[in-house]
Order: structure tokens, then sequence, then C-alpha cells
């Protein structure tokens, strides 16, 4: 069997890429970051090592256009296709999967993502996929599923693999119930490089202060939190399951000696924390992987690390922090799970910031309850954060319901969106009731990505080039000129009016030519 | 928020209950909270142990050796305070079922926290307690539970009831496929004993699992 791991290019009006972002969040930008698919390049290794045909195809990384993505995957004419999708992109999919299965009648179908995984009727309803995946552990599922339909004629209604619901006729799905992770996550291998061209990821990534850089194999799925309202990574249809330290050095090592990696940022929901956190650390001092010019990065929460672990992560070459602050008041932080309170997030701050870490903020506006005042207590924190040196670079982004998350349901069942167009819940404008103009949140979002112009924040980064470390020249010289770009990007994808539907052609086979 | 410590209890060298005052908090049983030193910038998970109506909130720790907030919060001194956010999670009971099934609670160590709030939430309830631990003296106010709804599986220690993880104890009992299971304690334990309930034909559907790290 060959088997399709596909990501289409997927174009809206104003010529922008959706992009896989920051925890598989997706956005439309018009020069795009390209994310290596963790899980899925997991579940394609896999696959791959039992023996199967496997065709890593995600056309944006490679620089497709659509229709050429569209022709190459024809001719491929894989018997299994495995898409990715969000609820921005889930009309596109599941027009996508029509057209494929009209010229590609014998293949099947597979959706994996959180809206899909929790909705699946919904897709089996509006295409005609065949398998939709009701787990994360994509991996997990397919290295059981793929032999099973290679070797069982009645697949569709005989199979008894957990986590999928089935399409058995046009009408008719068989659902096999829950997944649970049972196995340990060290048995699905670390990525193959190779196999998923790892350089098309490496260059283009404003996370990486130098290149080539990459994504570790996550360390832990989805996150040991999994409380956060509005994130994907929190139900109880999710398990948190964690990577062995020893397993993941030895990616790294493999990743800097073999592969020369200068950057390797692990995208797990959260990163590890107490022994393991400080374990992996020395570990990487141990292999002296530390003094081999690589750059490592990951995503926290406030109140995970301690002082002793963020020291030795700083000794082992740790150098971007990933931390969610998605409000500075205890309100909002409270209504969104987060876990810690106010004055958590500067205390932590510091800490990074005195061991020399570059603490990244994700920051978040337009929540249906947010008042001004709240509003303005995040632009005034996040303003002194970045002053004063306790944060290096941030990303702002409008709070979409997406996925059916917590904070999605919410929004339905008080009725405070204000569409139901899967189109629209691509993070480019505010989609739910506010108690202050939208306008208000769009000036929000400019001012604190003018945060990277301010006098005072070229000061601090200037400040910080008399410490004489190389990563704060790196920052200013290199990242800085990088950054101007992205700022730009980012201000004109959250504040254009005008409205974005997906207009990629789906062109009938026989009419292309290349 | 600030709550003020009330209690310790010391149960044994690794494991204590830590009482707070409730204040206005409101929780469903089984749900967790974070608790931290005041002004440490740290904290960690903990699931509730006392009852939706108790007067205080309790929460059953065990200190880990290499930790940071567990030591620490055993060492609080009366009337301080320390940070508690929350509550959170989804690992809690339908009240409608109730009445309607019968609940296995399956657990190691102090796993059983989520239980003990359960039992105390809902003097009703069908249940059955299957706990795993290692040692005699971890049996964790064993007098708040009906004798004959607790089965205690002792594994370093010889008793006279069942010497053994629970996870050899498990397969040997017959098990009502309409009840509903929750798991809670260390992931493995989980992992384990999902797989024996499946093969006992529990349906997935039926089981909630919650794991400590």
């Amino acid at each position: 069997m060959k088997i399709a791991f596909s990501y289409p290019p997927i174009i809206n009006s104003d010529g922008q890429k959706a992009m896989v972002s920051q925890n598989r969040n997706v956005q439309f930008f018009m020069k795009p970051t390209y994310l290596l698919p963790i899980i899925q390049g997991q579940a394609a290794t896999w696959l791959r090592d039992m023996g199967y045909n496997v065709f890593w195809d995600d056309g944006n990384s490679q620089l497709k256009t659509f229709d050429c993505w569209y022709l190459d995957l024809i001719e491929a004419s894989p018997d299994v296709i495995v898409f990715e999708s969000t609820t921005p992109v889930m009309k596109f999919y599941w027009n996508i999967v029509n057209k494929i299965k009209s010229d590609l009648p014998h293949c099947t179908v597979i959706m994996t993502g959180y809206h899909s995984m929790r909705k699946p009727q919904e897709t089996l309803r509006s295409s005609s996929t065949d398998v939709v995946l009701r787990s994360n552990h994509i991996d997990f599922v397919l290295q059981k599923l793929i032999p099973y339909i290679d070797e069982n004629s009645q697949w569709r209604e005989n199979c008894p693999i957990e986590g999928l619901v089935i399409r058995v006729d046009e009408n008719n799905f068989h659902d096999t119930g829950n997944f649970k992770q049972i196995e340990t996550l060290d048995l699905s291998p670390d990525v193959d490089r190779d196999l998923v061209q790892w350089k098309n990821y490496a260059y283009e990534n404003g996370n990486f202060l130098q290149t080539p850089g990459t994504y570790a194999t996550s360390v832990v799925r989805d996150c040991m939190f999994g409380k956060c309202s509005f994130c994907r990574y929190n139900g109880p249809d999710l398990t948190f399951s964690m990577r062995s330290v020893q397993k993941s050095l030895d990616e790294y090592q493999k990743l800097i000696e073999d592969y020369g990696a200068r950057e390797i940022f692990d995208d797990s929901g959260v990163w590890y924390r107490g022994a393991e956190a400080r374990e992996f650390a020395q570990g990487i001092i141990d292999r002296g992987l530390n003094k081999k010019d690589c750059y490592f990065g990951f995503n926290t929460r406030f109140g995970y690390l301690e002082e002793d672990t963020i020291a030795l992560l700083a000794k082992a070459n740790f150098r971007f922090v990933l931390v969610g602050l998605e409000a500075a008041d205890e309100e909002t932080l409270h209504r969104l799970n987060k876990g810690y309170g106010p004055k958590d997030s500067e205390q932590n701050l510091k800490l990074y910031t005195k061991y020399g870490l570059f603490p990244h903020l994700t920051i978040m506006v337009g929540y249906f309850w947010q008042t001004r005042e709240q509003l303005n207590t995040t632009i005034d924190t996040v303003k002194r954060f970045m002053f004063e040196g306790l944060a290096r670079t941030l990303q702002v982004t409008i709070c979409t319901p997406i996925d059916f998350t917590p904070y999605h349901q919410e929004c339905i069942d008080q009725k405070m969106l204000l569409t139901n167009d899967y189109d629209d819940f691509d993070m480019s404008k505010l989609i739910v009731k506010t108690p202050i103009p939208h306008n208000d949140y769009y000036d929000a979002i400019r001012n604190i990505y003018g945060i990277a112009f301010h006098p005072k924040f070229i000061f601090k980064q200037i400040q910080f080039l008399f410490q004489f470390k190389k990563r704060d020249w790196q920052f200013l010289f290199t990242y800085g000129i990088r950054a101007i770009r992205r700022v730009r990007q980012h201000i004109f994808n959250l504040t254009k009016q005008q409205s974005n539907k997906v207009t990629t052609s789906i062109t009938p086979r026989s009419n292309q030519q290349r | 928020m600030l709550h003020k410590v009330l209690e310790i209890r010391n149960l044994t060298a690794t494991a204590y209950a830590l009482r707070i005052e409730r204040k206005k908090v409101s929780f469903k049983a089984g749900q967790c909270f974070n608790l931290g030193l005041k002004n440490s910038g740290v904290n960690r998970e903990y699931s509730i142990y006392s009852g939706e109506n108790d007067s205080c909130l309790e929460f059953l720790v065990k200190e880990i050796k290499e930790g940071i907030v567990s030591p620490s919060l055993r060492q609080v001194t009366l009337g301080e305070e320390i940070n508690l956010h929350g509550p959170y999670g989804s690992f809690v009971i339908d009240p409608v079922k109730i009445k309607q099934v019968k609940f296995y609670f399956i657990c190691t160590g102090t796993g059983i926290a989520p239980f003990h709030s359960f039992i105390r939430s809902h003097p009703n309830l069908d249940y059955q307690i299957i706990n795993g631990i290692r040692f005699l003296n971890e049996r964790y106010d064993y007098d708040e539970y009906h004798p004959l709804k607790i089965t205690t599986c002792i594994s370093r220690e010889k008793w006279a009831g069942f010497h053994g993880r629970l996870t050899n104890y498990l397969p040997e009992i017959p098990i009502d496929t309409k009840s509903i299971f929750y798991i809670c304690g260390n992931q493995k334990m989980i992992q384990e004993a999902y797989v024996i309930l499946r093969k006992k034909k529990v349906s997935g559907n039926h089981i909630f699992t919650e794991a400590f790290f």
C-alpha cells in the first residue's frame, strides 16, 4: 500500500497561505512559516518501517502551487491519504476530499485533527471522508489501522481498533469508541528527517535564531496540564503521555551530530518540568551537546519551572522559552483556567532572564468578556515586561474559538459567536461579541507589536549587547531584521477589514497543464 | 488566591493531608487545584480530597523527595497563606449516573484522593475501591470507607489480605461491564488496568482515567 501524508496549499483571497503555527493553530500568511508536523512525521516513519510505501506530501514546505500539488498527488495514486485539518480549513478539506474521491475512487481518505476528532460525524456527513480519527495519537492508531485495512476486505464493518469513526456506506458509520493511549510513547519512532525532507522546515521559522533549525519529536503529548479552556489540548478525550528523557536525548544528539541542527525546538504543549527537566538538561551537558553551537527551546507554563531547573537549562544552552501570557488580569486568567495569577508571570520571567533565557510571550486578546480595563492591563503589562527586558519577543493573536475547545463550546452555548462559517475562524478577525468595539482589540494588537519599534525596547536590546553574549548580538542583528518583516505581516493579518474566503480552485484533471 | 493553612496531617513519611480554608471556592469532586507557596511563582496540580460540601479544602499530597512544591507545602506553618488556583478538570462523576450504575475506583497511592472526594460528596454512591499500595501504613483515612467497599492490594508487605499489585488482582475478579470505571494514579498502572478492563469487555466509553505525574 502507498500512504500519503498530505498538506495541500490553501490560498485565500489575499494571496496568503494557510500555515500551521504554534500548537497547530492555522493562520494565513504571505510569508509563511513551515512547521514540521511531528506526530504525522512519526506516523509516516512508523508505517515506512513496517514496510509501507510512504509519500510525504507537504505541498506548502515543498513550495508547490495548489494545481501542481494536486496533480502530483493524483499521479502518485496513493491507496490511503491522511489529512490534518482544523476549524478554519474544514470546508476546504471537505471539498478537496470530495474532489480526490472523484478522481481516485479507490483511495481511502483518513481525516485527523482536533476539529474532526471532536465532531467526526460532521466530517463524514459533509464529505466523502472514509475514516475520522478520534485520537490525537495518530501514529499509534495508524500503525494498527493501516495493516487492518490492508488485510481485511470487510474492514469498514469489522474494524475493532478503538478511536475511529468509519464510513460503512453513504449514511452508516461505525464508531469504535474512545481511544486511550495505553502504550508507552517511546514505542513511536523518532521522526525520520530524510523521509519528511526536514530541510524544507529548517529555515523559514521565526522561532529560530540559528539555522538550520528543526523541531524535536515532542516529549509530551499533548500537555500535562491540559486545562486551559481555549486550548485544543484539553478534554476528557485526551490523555497525557510523556517520552523518556534518554530517548529524547538520543534524538537531540543525532540531530546535532548527524544533521547539523543549530536550533532545536520542542513544540509539546508544555515541556518537561521538575526532575525530568533537570535530567534532560544534565544529559545535554554530560553529552557535551551544550557546546555544539546549538540552541534549544520549548513551551512551558508560568509556575512550572523553578530557579534550580532554569539555571541548569541555561547551562545546557537552552535559549528560547515560549510561554503563554494570555492575559494579565485575575478574572481572565481564572476564566481561562490558566492555573496561575498575575504576579506569577513576572516572577517567572525574572528567573528566565536572570539566567539568560529568551522568553517569548504568546498573548491573546478579544475574549468575549474582555473589558477595556482588562485589555489595557494586558497592554500595560506586556509593555512593561518588554521594556524591562523580562521578555525578548512576543506574538499576539485574537483568541479564536476553534476545534470545540471548552472556550469554543462556551461561545456556542452563550451565543457569543458572530458567525458559523468555519472559514471565518482563521484568527484574522474577531468572531465573538465583545463589550467594546472590535477595533479596540485590533488597535491593541498594533500597539503591542509596535513595541518592537519603541526606543525603550530597542535601547534594552542594545543594553543586552554589553553582556557580550553571542546570542544577544545574534538577536539584535539577525533576528531583528527578520522580526521586522514578520511583525509587519502580523499587523496586516490581524487588522485587515475585508473578509477572506478560501478561493483555491480545483480544476478537473483533464484540463490540467503543467 | 491566598488561603490559610488550617492543618497538616502527617500520614506517613511520604504523604500528608493539607487542609486549607475554603473561602467561597466551589468545585466538583474529582477536580484538581494548583497549589504553591505564596510569592514563589511555582505551583503543582493536586486533586481535591475533601467533599463538595465540606467546610474546608483538603488535599492528599505525596511528598516528592527531589520536588519543589510538595516538600515546601509540608513545612508551611499553620495560619500561613498559600496560593490556590482552580478548580480544573473533568475527572468528575455524572450525577445522573449515580443512581443508575455501580462505580469502580481503581487507584494507587495518593491516587485515591479524587475517590475520597467522590465518596464524601455522594454518600449514596454504589462504589467499590480497588486500592494498590506498597505498605500497610498507606491506607489513608480508611475509617471513612465502608470496609466491604474497599479492597486493598499491598505489594511490598505481607498481610492478611491480597499481597501483590492491583494489576494482578484485577484480572481475577468478576466485573460487571455495565459499571463505570475510574482509574487514578501512576501512568503505568493506568495503562495496565485499562488493558485488563478492555479484555474483560468493558467498553472504553466506560473508563475514565487521570494520571498523576
